[in-house]
């Protein structure tokens, strides 16, 4: 039934639903993107001899990210579900000589989007309360980087999605620099590296569609509508392709990844696992599925390979490794392998797939680096031939990473299962082979996993590995909203509802929110989508 | 008042202020009480300047009969190099330079030169502009390094011989210097190789003046021996000089764009490229500034590449978003350029410096949202609707490696711990409130300016249609 109403995305009048009506403003977008900015800017000015107020400090990007939460429930309930059109828009002329603007909106996978991005904005805060070195910089760094990404989210001009997709490599950067591990350097270059060769594709791709489109207009709304030749869509898409994979990221383009999930600090490990990352399959989606249909036909089977070689490298990598952080890092590659997999389907029911996965993958993504991470530090070594046996001395952890694992191979009652059904429904048909490769891949992270679990985790423990921990209640915390997400869009996709009613208790569901713009991206595939019987 | 009595009250008030600044240091007017307030006063006078620039400068007169034209190019060139001298006075650390009233007189010279060149109506107030920029650098450079002041005048008399070559040349061949003029005839002419030869001369000439790589031997060097505020003479107001010389030639030229758009092009390429992996090789962090300011001089000319009026709208755009962070980047930076151990701890110890360096080196690598970013996105936008998405992906090229740059530099600043002096190898520049009060107003001008571009854009546009561009 789900499927069926994702898939057909018909308009129907949404129920009323709690925060739906109790507050408009027109710069809904803008204050979540520029309230993190303006808390920054606080927490940069504000006085702090000695590290005083540190704790003022995180208590400011603590409540920031609060506030931030509150903004979003009421923009959620407030959407208007089924409305293929983008909603909260804001738009001000901004270089008029170039015709760049202030255009801010969002529709459904957007809105899906902004939804994760807030909640990993204040998980990462919680995963963070561990720093104890330069706090008011660290937090400074996160709250712009969180906003960048919300930017990035909720942009509807190419200028603008620019401006803030590489806004978010800096900070980044520099927090892995100053916060990250041993080998930090070496993860701050590559990410530089990558994702400065990710912005670089996407300004090309951008300037390139920017004169084909006659150079009068950055927005989206013009440009990504404009008649271009097959061609010149062709070289666009491949220009995307290259962004998203440097940034989801996609083999061959996911150097960086092992270093800087490996490196990073666990709030960090989670920001970028969870929202920014997937910023690069949002992208794709934008710019090729939705803007440039014959480019993504033509390039639907290289998009499937990708998929395919990402998640069965990811699986391969997470089995020979023996670095439990660089095995999350491995990993949290999958979520972004099965999302690409949708969206190379081309299928109204795999498109809806890979945009629930951006929630259910990035929440699935930033549990697992962040459960290895936790691990690692609390049982005070990385190796997997050091750790063994460690579920009765650490069972809240277990039990995380359990579900961390778990979620990655997408099983029932996780919000993983669900996109990954959606996906693989709608990919079969048209993507065969991808599909078949991407589940064979699911299998060998299936062997990876039970056995790291098995010996990790039931093993016997060893008597010379250092003393180990359990999760703090701050980690205990962040995983555990984490977990919590998954398990309530694997329990309540549509929203919880009044017993025997379709009124909702109090959210109208992921994916009613997220069906609203889908069926406009899926338009020019539905030909392909198998007709349901009578 | 009639308006236009004012246009030149600006170029008036620069050059008296340098006169009585000259003659008061070597005549010993000023009492050590006077000298303690000279830099905010001449700060003023460049403020007050600015002031009647952008409030008298709107009106379009001609003056000593067509050899200076205020439109809007002159403008906008006039506005932006009168706030980098305003701020880099500021913001300098006087104690890390080697004489008060020639440091105060000569950022005034060069602006002038610059406003000179800005509002030059023909070929010989163009090249006479550059010329008197170009020697207020070599003055400041000569204070600390005399060798490597003749170096830079020597390598200036070459630059500026192939520069005069090039337009001696040109006024053969069109029979007139008046830059209007000129237009007009090359529109009926015919591009030939003849023509290319001296351009090939004259931008090499302006290629060495604004310190574009592979003509940074001269400049470069001597930007990294001077004061600080040598330096960002020679690496800022030297090479804003450079490149509005440039920017008014491409608009002479637009008529026959091939004799020159291909070498220009390579120049180009090889600046933005060249800049950006030098500024990643290099670890002193005034050296790192120059050849971030190398690289996005390149962007400059790439702009003109495009030869039309968005191209050289976003070079001028450009253009003042790189004459205030390169001018004032090195003295913000001030005394702690030795290594890179000198700027250790720099974000802890002198908050507001340390913001501005670090804003100046991210907006000469072009990192969002700041000036130079929207400058550079400008331009790329240019390059995109005039077909040069080669030249555009090297410039992207060139602007990661500057970025990657640049967050080495901010890694110093903000996260390593500082040291003592003794370890440090020089000295953090001195804090009092004239500077501290430039750090912050350099950091709101590098940080609005990409939020205020519209009108900021807006009248580069102007400037570019100024030029004849349609």
């Amino acid at each position: 039934m789900i499927l069926l109403t994702i898939a057909a995305a018909s308009p129907t009048p949404a129920p009323t639903v709690p925060g739906a009506g109790i507050f408009t403003s027109p710069l809904l977008l803008s204050l979540l993107v520029w309230v993190p900015v303006a808390a920054a800017i606080a927490i940069a000015v504000l006085p702090n001899p000695r590290g005083r107020y540190d704790v003022l400090m995180k208590q400011i990007g603590f409540f920031t990210n609060l506030g931030l939460v509150f903004i979003l429930f009421i923009a959620y309930n407030q959407f208007e579900a089924f409305l293929p059109t983008a909603q909260y828009e804001e738009k001000v002329p901004w270089l008029q000589a170039i015709g760049a603007s202030y255009h801010l909106g969002v529709d459904g996978p957007g809105m899906v989007m902004l939804i994760l991005s807030g909640l990993i904005g204040i998980i990462s805060v919680l995963a963070s309360l561990g720093v104890r070195e330069r706090v008011r910089s660290y937090f400074c760094l996160l709250l712009l980087t969180q906003s960048a990404i919300n930017g990035a989210i909720v942009a509807r001009d190419m200028f603008v999605l620019i401006l803030f997709w590489s806004a978010a490599v800096v900070p980044i950067a520099i927090l892995i620099l100053g916060w990250g591990g041993p080998r930090r350097r070496a993860a701050a270059w590559r990410l530089v590296g990558y994702w400065g060769l990710g912005t670089g594709a996407l300004v090309i791709g951008t300037m390139t569609l920017y004169a084909a489109a006659g150079g009068s207009t950055f927005d989206m709304d013009v440009l990504l509508k404009a008649a271009i030749s097959p061609r010149i869509q062709v070289a666009i898409a491949l220009a995307m392709v290259v962004a998203a994979a440097t940034r989801l990221p996609l083999f061959p383009f996911h150097g960086w990844a092992r270093d800087v999930y490996a490196e990073s600090p666990i709030g960090v490990n989670v920001v970028v696992a969870g929202s920014a990352a997937r910023l690069g399959a949002y992208l794709l989606l934008r710019t090729v599925v939705a803007a440039e249909p014959a480019a993504a036909h033509l390039l639907s089977p290289l998009l499937a390979a990708l998929a395919a070689l990402t998640v069965g490298y990811a699986a391969l990598a997470a089995l020979r490794t023996v670095d439990v952080r660089q095995m999350g890092a491995y990993l949290s590659m999958i979520p972004g392998g099965i999302t690409m997999l949708g969206l190379a389907a081309l299928t109204p029911l795999a498109i809806a797939g890979s945009v629930l996965s951006l929630f259910t993958g990035g929440m699935a993504a930033a549990l697992i680096v962040g459960a290895c991470a936790t691990l690692s530090d609390r049982a005070q070594s990385r190796s997997l031939q050091v750790l063994s046996g460690l579920a009765p001395r650490m069972p809240i952890l277990a039990w995380l990473l359990t579900i961390a694992g778990l979620a990655v191979l997408g099983v029932p009652l996780l919000g993983t299962f669900l996109a990954e059904l959606l996906t693989f429904f709608g990919s079969f048909k048209n993507q065969p082979i991808g599909a078949f490769a991407v589940a064979a891949g699911l299998v060998v992270a299936a062997v990876a996993l039970a056995s790291v679990f098995r010996r990790v985790l039931f093993g016997s423990p060893n008597p010379d590995a250092p003393g180990v921990s359990d999760a703090s209640l701050g980690e205990t915390w962040y995983l555990s909203l984490l977990a919590g997400a998954l398990l309530w869009i694997g329990l309540f996709p549509s929203g919880p509802k009044l017993p025997g009613t379709d009124t909702p208790l109090f959210d109208q569901g992921l994916v009613n929110v997220m069906a609203a713009g889908i069926s406009d991206i899926a338009s020019p595939y539905t030909g392909a989508t198998p007709t349901p019987a009578p | 008042m009639n308006v236009k009595n004012l246009v030149l009250v600006p170029e008036a008030l620069v050059v008296a202020a340098a006169v009585v600044l000259l003659l008061g240091g070597r005549l010993g007017w000023f009492r050590s009480v006077t000298r303690r307030y000279l830099p905010a006063a001449t700060a003023a006078v460049a403020l007050v300047a600015l002031g009647v620039e952008l409030w008298a400068g709107a009106s379009l007169s001609t003056y000593f009969g067509g050899g200076l034209i205020q439109d809007r190019f002159a403008l906008f060139a006039k506005a932006a190099v009168l706030l980098a001298a305003a701020i880099v006075l500021a913001v300098a650390d006087w104690t890390a330079e080697d004489s008060l009233s020639i440091g105060l007189a000569m950022p005034l010279l060069a602006a002038f030169g610059v406003m000179v060149a800005a509002s030059a109506g023909d070929l010989v107030a163009l090249w006479a502009g550059l010329e008197l920029a170009a020697a207020a650098g070599v003055v400041m450079v000569s204070l600390r390094r005399p060798d490597l002041a003749l170096r830079l005048l020597v390598s200036g008399g070459v630059a500026s011989a192939l520069l005069l070559i090039g337009l001696a040349f040109l006024y053969a061949t069109v029979g007139t210097s008046d830059l209007t003029a000129m237009r007009d005839v090359l529109f009926s002419g015919a591009p030939t190789i003849a023509l290319a030869v001296p351009l090939f001369l004259a931008i090499s000439g302006l290629a060495v003046r604004a310190t574009l790589a592979p003509f940074h031997l001269a400049g470069i060097p001597a930007g990294l021996g001077a004061s600080p505020l040598g330096a960002g003479l020679v690496l800022g107001l030297v090479a804003a000089a450079a490149a509005v010389v440039a920017i008014k030639l491409a608009a002479v030229l637009t008529p026959i764009p091939t004799v020159y758009s291909s070498y220009l092009e390579v120049i180009a390429a090889v600046a933005m490229v060249g800049g950006g992996a030098a500024a990643l090789a290099v670890r002193s962090p005034r050296a790192r500034m120059a050849y971030l300011a190398a690289g996005q001089i390149g962007w400059v000319a790439a702009g003109l590449v495009s030869h039309h009026r968005a191209g050289l709208a976003g070079s001028l755009f450009l253009l003042g978003a790189f004459a205030v962070a390169a001018t004032c980047g090195p003295a913000v930076m001030g005394r702690a350029d030795g290594g890179e151990h000198a700027l250790a701890g720099m974000g802890a110890l002198r908050p507001a410096r340390a913001a501005g360096l670090a804003l100046a080196m991210l907006s000469l690598a072009g990192a969002p949202p700041l000036a130079g970013f929207f400058g550079e996105l400008t331009v790329g936008a240019a390059l995109a609707q005039s077909g040069h998405f080669g030249l555009l992906a090297l410039g992207i090229l060139g602007s990661l490696m500057s970025l990657a740059a640049a967050v080495g530099t901010l890694r110093l600043i903000y996260l390593q711990s500082p040291l003592e002096d003794a370890r440090r190898g020089a000295p953090l520049p001195v804090l009092t409130r004239l500077s501290s009060i430039g750090a912050v107003a350099f950091c709101f001008v590098i940080a609005a300016y990409g939020l205020l571009s519209n009108p900021i854009l807006g009248l580069a546009e102007q400037g570019a249609e100024a030029l004849g561009l349609r």
